[in-house]
């Protein structure tokens, strides 16, 4: 049964290459002049901000909190005490944390606050993480220009399931991973992850009369911990 | 403006001299240099419909040192039959004006679309109908092709053309003279050295009037809802008059005025600056 | 109970001027649009002015674009490499009728009976939920407004706010009685809460989903899909099997290509600075997400698109609606009078294209020309060019039908041709003109009521009469000396 689905599949495959390649005849390029084209696309855009590095923290706060973010600031040393005040202020209790997250940053909230119960994902199913309130997640970069935080679903980030179910989600983003411009992401991550998501502000919609509303899907309060480390 | 004289120049050939009592005198200076000339075409429908806005220009550029010309076989750019998509027919008018205006020192159109048509859409017309030859000319002569607020700004390098307007104005910015022509302040600045002439501020200012030649037909019905929507800013600015620097939108806005008794007029700019005190725009209906 | 009644498969849709009617006589429906309309507008004016690099943005994108679709053969097959490398399956459709059986055999593999929905455009394109519906499988809308859509039997009216046609109560009212939620109250963020709740199952549920792609990457075989509410984030994440329906035209040369696209499609699409999610996925991720994962790459009619050097921009868009949010004929008419999935200005290029020139002939005429959709295009697509290209292949059709000749604007303007070919005709013609319309021209010189096409005109607008004296009539007059005539 394997031939003929392989043959189907072929088929249209070349069918489809074929009428490309009669439609670009006139426009296209062997694999060196592609690559030189390619290079010689105009991209006179800004790629550098111009902001200093105080100003462009300030602006990634001010950008968070316009989309309702919840934001403070803290430096490595109180972090743990940050998260587990931020914990506490969420009136929440149980949280989910990916298995490449620092233990400091769960001992002292779990030490402070009664009754709050942390569950470390080791392929939880997705019925145990629908039933947590929130989780906490180390983030690879934040995009001041549009208030952006990107994950890139390492293990201190997590699944992506993991950022997505519960409603409350506070993520953990150093000061050096602050940058201005959305070039100046790419630039700093010419590798990418396989997997990537940008997250601007809480799920929202403006389906009904362009009014916007927060949380329709997924976590309804984003919570950002910014921590003052060298840049 | 209380000393006598100040004098502009004018393309280092002529000089004006606005005295305070607003009446324009014009010194050419003939013996040295040769006069400017500009051949008008006034376009199809300037010629039937609104000859007023002809004579104005013509009025207006002779007061400012300008030798009017005008070419009798001179008929259509065109516009109608390519919007329309009449490709051929359209060519043959596109060529038509390039075969009449190749000798022409400067073209002066007081129509942004036709200035739009010869600009945007000539050349593909003559690069998939024409010759060598013909697209040659015609890339001698567009250069030479102006709209008449540019060629009073860009030109003759003139804001200020003496004209005298007392009334209370909307400058409806058309379509073509906003995105095609790029015509951006220049008609803002014309109007703002009018004597008298009080500009209002009309909302969603780039927004299309719903013309769109033969669209006005084929589409009546959207058509007519656009115009509405267009109507109700322009009438809400309460000026007297509503100018442009296209008498087609001005027709569509006119036509739905005098239907809805709306007592606000329609003048074509080069009406508005060809008044003066001694010889206001003339009397329109 | 609809709220619009709607035709979107081009072959059956009445002709635009038509297909209007019902919309501007429907005064809610057409407040509902324009408020939705403004409110974007506004927001996009104020994000696009705040960006001092938008036109060299613009500027990037269009080359990228257009650099992609020049090179589409061969980052087409860089992609499904790359996709294949990392444990997708790849799958080519030539048309809508192969893309259909492709998904449907996939979802009796997997044997699947429900499947979740990331809003497409392109599955709308092809129909597929009614096909799916006919072959047993219920297929479930997550975007807000799909659901909206769906529960309330509507069409979309818009690529991006497909539901902005219906008002806040006309949604309480589908909820209400499809959801069995008797008490809701028309507040935005309870209708949305009930939303979240109605889907929450399925989406726990339903281990199979279909979505659209915004993006394919050559470089890495990734798939980026862009969106508001996370609807997209559960599919892409909890089910078994994953589906993307593509067009071949979503190809972007490099991963980096993204700070151009992104900075544009939101800014232009939502009047955000950055929608809230962006998803970017490559193939298969062990322990994170669907293990089983298949693009299916849609040709529709495309490459046919691509072999015209005039049209070939057509397939630069990226579905951002800035087009049909600034043009001034959408704002009147919304979104279903274009007979089609995609209205507005885009649409009116792109769908009589899709059908190639077969239907849809009136939407090329479906616009004024008056620019704006160029002028706000992210990747500047020169739509009233492609509109002018197609009208003249419109005529070209009708030259060769005995018809035409029954067709008064076919008429009209074949005469006028000869007329302006010579002056002296136009001028007799002219003259003819003032005899004819002087018999409709009343007493204070205006005309009110015109017979046959005139009537287009008349019936809304007044027409001036035409002058006793034509301008080249007064010039011959005058002479050239100047001066001479009243100063």
């Amino acid at each position: 049964m394997k031939a003929p689905l392989q043959s189907r599949q072929q088929i249209p495959r070349q069918r489809i290459l074929e009428r490309i390649r009669a439609a670009t005849l006139d426009c296209a390029q062997d694999p060196a002049m592609r690559e030189e084209a390619y290079a010689a696309l105009p991209r006179a855009y800004t790629r550098h901000g111009q902001l200093s590095a105080e100003a462009r923290l300030k602006l990634m706060i001010e950008r968070l909190r316009e989309y309702d973010a919840e934001v403070v600031e803290t430096t490595p040393e109180a972090l743990p005490d940050a998260i587990a005040a931020q914990l506490a202020a969420s009136d929440k209790h149980s949280f989910l944390a990916p298995p490449g997250t620092p233990s400091e940053w769960m001992v002292t909230a779990a030490w402070k606050i009664s009754g709050l119960e942390w569950t470390i994902d080791h392929g939880l199913a997705t019925a145990e993480i629908e039933q947590s309130e929130g989780v906490v997640t180390a983030a690879s970069c934040g995009i001041a220009d549009s208030g952006t935080i990107v994950l890139h679903h390492s293990a201190s980030e997590g699944r992506r399931v993991l950022s997505l179910l519960p409603d409350w989600h506070l993520i953990i983003l150093r000061a050096s991973q602050v940058v201005e411009t959305l070039p100046e992401y790419f630039a700093r991550f010419q590798q990418p992850s396989g997997l990537v998501t940008w997250i601007s502000g809480p799920s929202a919609t403006a389906d009904i009369e362009m009014t916007r509303i927060k949380g329709v899907h997924g976590p309804r309060f984003l919570n950002v911990i910014l921590v003052r480390d060298k840049s | 403006m209380r000393e006598l004289g100040h004098p502009v120049i004018l393309c280092n050939r002529q000089i004006v001299l606005l005295s305070n009592n607003i009446r324009v005198r014009v010194y050419a200076l003939r013996q040295s240099v040769a006069v400017m000339r500009a051949s008008l075409f006034i376009t199809c429908y300037n010629d039937t419909l609104y000859p007023e806005t002809g004579r104005a220009v013509v009025r207006l550029l002779e007061r400012l040192g300008v030798e009017v010309d005008f070419h009798a076989q001179q008929t259509c750019c065109g516009q109608m039959h390519a919007n329309t998509g009449f490709r051929g027919e359209a060519f043959s008018q596109a060529k038509r004006f390039v075969r009449l205006y190749q000798e022409a020192e400067t073209v002066v159109i007081p129509s942004s679309s036709c200035v739009a048509m010869m600009r945007d859409q000539y050349p593909g017309l003559f690069e998939e109908l024409g010759n060598e030859e013909l697209r040659r000319q015609f890339a001698a002569l567009l250069p030479r092709v102006y709209e008449l607020s540019e060629f009073l700004i860009d030109r003759l390098g003139v804001e200020d053309v003496g004209a005298y307007f007392p009334h209370r104005v909307v400058y409806h910015a058309s379509c073509h003279g906003v995105r095609a022509l790029h015509l951006g302040e220049r008609p803002y600045r014309l109007l703002a050295k009018v004597r008298g002439l009080a500009l209002a501020t009309l909302e969603n200012v780039d927004r299309c009037c719903g013309f769109g030649g033969t669209f006005s037909v084929k589409n009546a019905e959207v058509s007519s809802a656009m115009l509405a929507v267009k109507l109700q800013d322009v009438i809400a600015t309460g000026a007297e008059y509503c100018t442009a620097l296209d008498n087609s939108c001005l027709m569509h806005l006119g036509g739905a005025m005098h239907r809805q008794y709306a007592g606000m007029k329609t003048i074509h700019l080069a009406e508005i600056l060809a008044s003066t005190e001694d010889a206001p725009a003339e009397a329109t209906l | 109970m609809n709220y619009s009644h709607a035709e979107l498969d081009p072959r059956k849709a009445l002709p635009f001027p038509k297909a209007v009617l019902p919309v501007l006589r429907n005064p809610q429906l057409r407040k509902n649009v324009a408020h939705a309309i403004d409110v974007i507008q506004t927001k996009r004016a104020r994000l696009v002015a705040e960006k001092d690099d938008w036109q060299e943005l613009r500027t990037a994108a269009s080359a990228i674009r257009a650099h992609a679709l020049e090179n589409l053969g061969a980052y087409l097959e860089q992609f499904e490499e790359r996709c294949t490398a990392a444990g997708g399956t790849v799958h080519w459709a030539a048309d809508a009728d192969e893309a259909r059986r492709i998904i449907l055999d996939l979802l009796r593999q997997e044997k699947a009976s429900e499947v979740i929905k990331i809003k497409t455009m392109t599955s709308a394109e092809i129909q597929l939920n009614p096909f799916l519906e006919a072959n047993g499988v219920s297929a479930f809308e997550t975007d807000l407004a799909e659901i909206i859509l769906q529960l309330g039997g509507e069409e979309p009216s818009h690529i991006v706010v497909p539901a902005l046609h219906v008002n806040r109560s006309q949604v309480r009212e589908i909820f209400a009685r499809r959801m069995g939620l008797k008490n809701l109250s028309d507040d935005p963020k309870e209708l949305t809460n009930a939303a979240r709740t109605y889907l929450r199952q399925k989406f726990l549920a339903i281990p199979t989903a279909i979505s659209g792609a915004n993006f394919l990457i050559a470089e890495t075989g990734s798939v980026a899909v862009v969106e508001s509410e996370g609807n997209g984030r559960m599919c892409l994440t909890l089910p078994r099997t994953m589906i993307t329906l593509a067009g071949i035209e979503k190809v972007l040369p490099r991963f980096q290509d993204l700070e151009v696209m992104l900075q544009l499609l939101a800014r232009s699409a939502t009047g955000e600075r950055m929608n809230p999610y962006t998803s970017l996925w490559t193939g298969v991720t062990a322990g994170d997400g669907p293990q089983s994962f298949h693009v299916v790459l849609l040709d529709n009619e495309r490459s046919s698109i691509l072999a015209k050097a005039k049209q070939r921009q057509t397939l630069k868009c990226i579905r951002c609606a800035a087009c049909m949010n600034a043009c001034p004929v959408y704002r009147q008419t919304g979104g279903h009078a274009y007979g089609s999935v995609y209205p507005g200005p885009i649409g009116a290029i792109l769908t009589p294209q899709l059908m190639q020139m077969k239907f849809a002939q009136s939407l090329p005429y479906a616009s004024s020309l008056c620019g704006a959709c160029y002028e706000v295009c992210p990747v500047k697509i020169n739509i009233p060019d492609v509109l002018l290209e197609l009208r003249a292949q419109v005529v070209n059709q009708e030259r060769g039908r005995a018809a035409r000749y029954f067709d008064p604007m076919y008429v009209g303007l074949r005469v006028a041709n000869l007329l302006f070919a010579k002056a002296w005709l136009f001028h007799v013609a002219q003259r003819l003109g003032r005899i004819g319309l002087g018999l409709y021209t009343r007493k204070d010189g205006w005309i009110h009521s015109l017979p046959g096409i005139g009537a287009k005109w008349t019936q809304t607008r007044d027409l001036r009469g035409l002058p006793d004296e034509s301008f080249h009539e007064w010039w011959a007059k005058r002479g050239s000396q100047p001066g001479k005539e009243g100063k």
